[in-house]
């Protein structure tokens, strides 16, 4: 008999990989900010955004036909006095992100929510495009 | 209208996770590290990273931070496009400065780590003034 023990966190993650590595057809985002990932949820779309250290009230969210934009600005986190620089990686400035979705949207069914720094926006598909199920009906 | 000022840069993932205790997929965050006459500070871009998923660790002059990611965010969604991929962070340093560890001070906000370093005393800058008689 063996016994193999897996880790659920370990598992999840491996499902995550292997999902996003299937999907990541075109590696990155060729520079575009902020990147994103696009979910499909049965009947809206999912979009994340990472952006961290921003506020979330200056970060405005448009919903039109089949696009989403995203603008607002990343500031820097200045030092109070006089300071010399070992390392600056993170990009700041502002921001305008276009995302085209695959389908037609229904702007009246979205919403967006901030968290830990991710930005996550759930836009309902467009009524005539979302999933039906047909039903046979017993004759 | 112009798109933006900020150029996105594909995540680097940590390849070789010496003494790892978790599995899993691991990102070197993105950092600005700046030093003034009394404190070294380290911030940190860790996206997705909850305040109580952070570990800091200072040994010697390695210093050490790791932040893990809520994967259970994605349960149920199924990708269609991604730019980015989603793991924990991980980054090692070595410190040119004796710190004062008994007030090292750490900050997570928006997923954002802000660690203040104060530098030992007998690091610092000392101005000497010169007294009048």
């Amino acid at each position: 008999m063996t016994l193999t023990y897996r880790d659920p966190f370990e598992q999840l993650q491996n499902e995550l990989d292997r999902m996003l590595g299937a999907a990541l057809g075109s590696v990155g985002s060729a520079g575009l900010y902020p990147p994103v990932n696009v979910f499909d949820a049965a009947d809206a779309f999912v979009v994340k955004a990472e952006l961290p250290g921003v506020t979330p009230e200056q970060v405005q969210i448009e919903v039109e036909n089949e696009t989403l934009t995203l603008r607002g600005a990343r500031a820097f986190s200045e030092p109070s006095g006089e300071a010399a620089y070992h390392r600056r990686e993170r990009g700041v400035g502002q921001f305008r992100r276009v995302v085209r979705l695959p389908g037609r949207l229904d702007p009246e069914g979205a919403n967006a929510e901030y968290r830990n720094g991710v930005l996550t926006v759930r836009i309902a598909k467009a009524r005539e495009t979302r999933p039906r199920r047909i039903e046979i009906q017993a004759s | 209208m112009s798109p933006s000022d900020i150029e996105a840069r594909p995540k680097q993932k940590v390849e070789r996770r010496e003494e790892s205790t978790r599995p899993g997929t691991y990102f070197l965050p993105a950092v600005d590290i700046f030093e003034t006459s009394d404190e070294l500070v380290l911030v940190a871009d860790m996206p997705g990273v909850p305040p109580d998923a952070v570990d800091i660790h200072l040994e010697g002059n390695e210093l050490g931070i790791e932040g893990r990611v809520r994967i259970e965010d994605y349960e149920g969604l199924k990708p269609l496009h991604v730019e980015y991929g989603v793991g924990g962070y991980q980054r090692r340093f070595t410190l040119g400065e004796a710190i004062d560890r008994q007030n090292i001070k750490a900050q997570m906000k928006k997923g954002v780590l802000m660690l203040q370093l104060p530098k030992a005393e007998h690091a610092r800058p000392r101005r000497i003034t010169v007294q009048a008689t």
